[in-house]
């Protein structure tokens, strides 16, 4: 009969996890023999099931008495020492072993100063940009069953530029409340910043009136009060209103009996029912919230869509379920109502994705991207250094193992080091990223931050202390293992007949240092193009050409309550009175009021209907342009060149023919070569017709679309706003104006606060400011790998020179001149830094290429900067690699024959 | 001054014991030190508890090894073999006078069929 084979798989399992090769030969010899005799009993193929069954537990076995060492059989060859050794792992010998890392650590301090802080960098800037994703973009809303709220808007204007979600008309609203069955509510929201008036200063709480309901669907109650009854929705029942916790804190002292205190909003009493819980500021920041009352007509209303309509999905239906149901239901309105309704679609979205900043998400992604590779960058490092130390210690270990120290030992004790090592940088990467939180906090100003949800939630928390262990738990597993494995497989006894003068290490290790030291280079590379071109986009942004003159120009932003200016009139009165008493203030030379300003991130937008266009054209026209009102003096305060026509005039008052000014991207784009002036257009196919009177130079509007966008200006006489900004532009500092300012406007209505007082500059610089943050923060990341990718390119020039110095002095004493000898060091670095920036430039392009895709138009790929980066990063990366060949090349070639 | 015997668990006993009986022949490796065991205990024996148990009690000193010749019925692998050392015979003394000295006085209970 022949010998049963077992299966060769399972057998060979066994044998690599049986270390002993005497023990591995008695194992599995013994269960082959056993093996025969089953296969004679029960046949073939139960014999292989039976050897199966046996093999697996034996190296499960095996396997464990390897990795913990208190049960790895000894070797017979060992000495006691080496016993007392591996007993000492048991229970109090830990302590031993941390005692032990912590003076190796502590023989290097430098390189271990060094290893920590590149952590505590990389880690920190991993930690922050986790917990900027975290609250901004994974969880920006944080109360029960977010995942089942939806946010539904109407598609007024076809190919509009960003989502406009306050655009459900009245009527709309309770044709889909009725109708809807994949909803289990609906409630509505519109802006409402009321002025809080009748105290000592006045003040714009931002706020929301929202269908009572609102806080239902939200599952959102008060923590004092109540909120909005049914009834309280009806004209006349509406004087209610409920507090943020913030507000409540901030203007009333957190007192209980601020429930049932008369409030004046807007000039109109109204009494406070209820403060909701802390962090509760849906939707935007609101400070406070009163019920919408609509009258019979209002709630008719098809034609002026301004609210914001949010819904919680009926049990078992999905986002999808809504969308057909709501696109169903909007198809039949616009059959029924076709004057209104007709081409008006509907979006539903989740709620998070509704709320959320779309900018945030691209931002972060670019952020993170760069915070991983900073870590990449930084393990490298590390490992390169460690690779460096370990090789200096090589003849260390070869002692240790010739006297019976077992790898297992020296493995550990590496690892053991590391873990020190990542332990100290992860307690200074969270107490950088601690101070980091703070000034992300204080970054921003208030009202860009009203915009972006989460931000209340933005803090060190748990979650990134714990991303942030598990990072480092990471990096330390990846930067001690290289290392610690090449130093293992040391030579012993045999390394020690080699002698333990200094040589070049192995070529193997060699090499990996090369490959780590050129993949920094590419990395930083990298990082260094994509904050040069995103530091070059701001600075356009911020610096660049904008078509008008943001120096010597101070702006007051206000908003005037409904009530008493829902009367157009009184709201002309306002605006004349205002600009009278101030151009009356010293300094002031010339004034105007518009209903927005450049970079104030407030400007409308509408369809642009020519005249003369057919019905067809008219229907499948996606033409959009902003929409500005301004006062005459508008484009003087401002300096905006005019290019041809008339400025408007105190003539085109109320009652005259309706008038508008153009921009010269408008001009270009939808009048196909034609003189504009003199022809008519509207802005809504119901609209008045209006007649351009002329042509201006084109004002960049905001970064976000950075270029010249077509834009119409009206005569805010003939279509006054309640929002609105005052100009002045000043022969002084535009800062000593300010108090002229609030002047004139007390002048005119001493109850009106202002929600912005600011110079132009300043304005801008807010605009940019997140934008402007996000291009530090990466500046930043960059010069850190740079710095990283130098430490490593040095270290290893260094720490080569150093190896080398004998045979620097074989060479110098044979002949060789310092220049050659020089030489040889900086060839390396050429070969290193020549391939990294190889890798480097086309990563460079690439990432170029996804940047410009992702940040809206502020980036565009340039050859000059990645050429410059290229050229900068080589210079440095060559001095580097050639300080430390210069001093190997000048030292005392008899000296350096006699070192050890 | 010889050192005195290392302890031995209650399954390092046992195993001590079989390996004795083996008496340092032929049968004295694995196989049948475990088909020993499992006759004359009547519980099974897990193959991977038996070689943590010879690697410990050699590591205690209580067995010494060698690898015999290979043979053709093991695939050309060779076998280990296993003696009690003096210390082992000392061990074995004197856990058995402790189990003795214990059950003193026990027999009418302990040797009650």
């Amino acid at each position: 009969m022949p010998m049963p084979l077992p299966p060769p798989f399972a057998e060979r399992l066994l044998r690599a996890s049986v270390r002993d090769p005497e023990w591995r030969e008695a194992v599995s010899g013994d269960l082959r023999e056993e093996l025969a005799a089953v296969a004679a009993a029960r046949g073939a193929a139960a014999a292989a099931r039976w050897y199966w069954r046996q093999a697996v537990p034996l190296a499960a076995r095996f396997t464990v008495s390897r990795l913990v060492p208190a049960f790895t059989p000894p070797r017979r060859r060992r000495v006691t020492v080496a016993q007392i050794e591996r007993t000492s792992l048991l229970g109090a010998g830990w302590s031993r072993e941390f005692r032990h890392a912590w003076r190796a650590l502590g023989q290097r301090p430098a390189l271990s100063a060094v290893i920590v802080s590149t952590l505590a960098f990389a880690l920190a800037a991993n930690a922050v940009v986790f917990t900027l994703a975290d609250a901004l973009y994974l969880r920006p809303f944080r109360f029960a069953d977010v995942d089942r709220l939806i946010l539904v808007t109407s598609d007024t204007t076809a190919g509009a530029l960003y989502l406009d979600r306050e655009s459900v008309a009245p009527a709309d609203f309770r044709d889909w409340r009725d109708a809807a069955t994949t909803v289990s509510a609906l409630a509505a929201a519109e802006f409402w910043d009321p002025n809080l008036s009748g105290i000592d200063v006045p003040e714009q709480l931002p706020g929301f009136r929202v269908t009572p309901g609102f806080f239902e669907l939200l599952g959102a109650a008060p923590v004092l009060g109540r909120t909005f009854q049914a009834d309280e929705g009806r004209p006349g029942g509406h004087r209610v209103v409920l507090l943020s916790h913030a507000a409540w804190q901030r203007r009333f002292g957190g007192g209980a009996d601020v429930v049932g205190r008369l409030l004046r909003l807007d000039g109109e009493p109204y009494e406070v029912i209820g403060v909701m819980p802390p962090r509760f500021r849906i939707p935007y920041g609101a400070d406070v919230w009163t019920p919408i009352a609509f009258d019979d007509a209002r709630w008719q209303d098809r034609k002026t869509g301004n609210l914001m309509t949010l819904a919680r999905l009926a049990p078992g239906r999905s986002l999808t379920d809504a969308r057909q149901e709501f696109a169903a239901v909007s198809a039949r309105l616009a059959a029924e109502h076709p004057e209104t309704n007709r081409g008006r679609g509907v979006t539903v979205l989740s709620f998070a994705r509704g709320l959320g900043d779309d900018a945030v998400g691209p931002l972060l992604a670019v952020w993170q991207a760069a915070a991983l590779l900073v870590l990449v960058v930084a393990c490298a490092n590390i490992a390169n250094l460690l690779l460096a130390r370990a090789t200096e210690r090589q003849p260390e270990f070869d002692i240790r193992l010739a006297l019976g120290a077992g790898r297992t030992r020296l493995v550990l004790q590496l690892l053991i080091e590391g873990a020190c090592l990542a332990a100290i940088g992860v307690a200074a990467g969270a107490g950088l990223t601690v101070v980091a939180m703070q000034s992300a906090r204080t970054m921003l100003p208030p009202s860009v931050i009203r915009f972006v949800p989460g931000y209340e939630y933005l803090q060190f928390d748990v979650a990134s202390l714990a991303a942030m262990a598990g990072l480092g738990a990471a990096a330390t597993m990846i930067f001690s293992l290289l290392p610690a494995l090449q130093a293992s497989r040391g030579a012993g006894a045999a390394g020690l007949a080699r002698g333990t003068r200094a040589t070049t290490a192995s070529a193997g290790k060699q090499w990996v240092r090369s490959v780590l030291a050129g993949a920094q280079v590419a990395l930083s590379l990298a990082l260094v193009v994509a904050a040069a071109l995103i530091v070059g986009g701001v600075r356009r942004a911020a610096e660049g050409a904008m078509g008008f003159d943001k120096q010597q120009l101070m702006t007051a932003e206000l908003n005037l309550p409904e009530h008493p200016y829902g009367d157009l009139s009184r709201r002309r009165e306002f605006v004349a009175t205002t600009l009278r008493a101030l151009s009356a203030e010293p300094g002031v030379q010339s004034v105007a009021v518009a209903n927005t300003v450049p970079y104030a991130g407030g400007y409308s937008q509408r369809p642009f209907l020519r005249e003369g266009a057919t019905e067809a054209d008219a229907r499948n026209d996606t033409r959009t342009t902003d929409l500005v009102r301004i006062t005459p003096g508008f484009f003087d305060t401002m300096r905006v060149r005019f290019v041809s026509g008339r400025p408007f005039g105190d003539g085109d008052g109320a009652e005259a023919p309706p008038v508008a000014l153009v921009s010269r991207a408008l001009a270009e784009r939808f009048f196909d070569g034609v003189d504009p002036i003199g022809r008519r257009f509207r802005l809504a196919a119901d609209g008045e017709w209006i007649t351009v009177v002329g042509v201006v130079d084109d004002v960049i509007q905001d970064w976000l679309s950075g270029q010249r966008r077509p834009t119409v200006y009206r005569p805010f006489a003939q279509d006054p706003t309640l929002h609105m900004s005052v100009l002045a532009r000043t022969s002084i500092a535009p800062d000593s104006v300010a108090g002229g300012m609030r002047r004139a406007i007390a002048a005119a209505d001493a109850d009106q606060p202002i929600l912005k007082l600011a110079p132009m500059t300043q304005v801008v610089t807010d605009r940019l400011s997140g934008i402007d943050y996000f291009a530090d923060v990466l500046t930043a990341m960059s010069a850190l790998a740079l710095l990283l990718a130098l430490t490593g390119m040095y270290s290893l020039m260094a720490y080569l020179a150093a190896r080398r110095t004998q045979e620097v002095g074989v060479r110098l004493a044979l002949g060789a001149t310092p220049r050659q000898v020089t030489w040889l060091g900086v060839s390396r670095t050429l070969g290193i830094t020549a391939g990294g920036l190889t890798l480097g430039a086309v990563l460079a392009v690439a990432v170029s290429r996804v940047m410009q895709s992702t940040l809206f138009g502020l980036v565009t790929p340039n050859p000059v900067v990645i050429v410059a980066s290229v050229a900068g990063l080589a210079c440095i990366a060559l001095a580097a690699g050639y300080l430390p060949a210069r001093k190997a090349a000048g030292q005392d070639p008899w000296a350096a024959l006699r070192t050890e | 001054m010889t050192p005195p015997p290392p302890y031995v668990g209650e399954f390092e006993y046992s195993v001590l014991l079989a390996v004795l009986h083996m008496d340092g022949g032929d049968e004295a490796y694995a196989v049948p030190v475990r088909a020993l065991l499992e006759a004359r205990t009547g519980r099974p024996v897990a193959r991977g508890a038996l070689y943590t148990a010879l690697e410990r009690l050699e590591t205690k000193g209580c067995l010494r090894s060698r690898m015999g010749d290979p043979t053709a019925e093991r695939g050309g692998k060779a076998r280990r073999y296993f003696t009690v050392t003096p210390l082992g015979v000392r061990a074995l003394k004197t856990m058995h006078a402790s189990l003795a000295n214990l059950s003193r006085g026990l027999e009418a209970v302990l040797e009650q069929p």
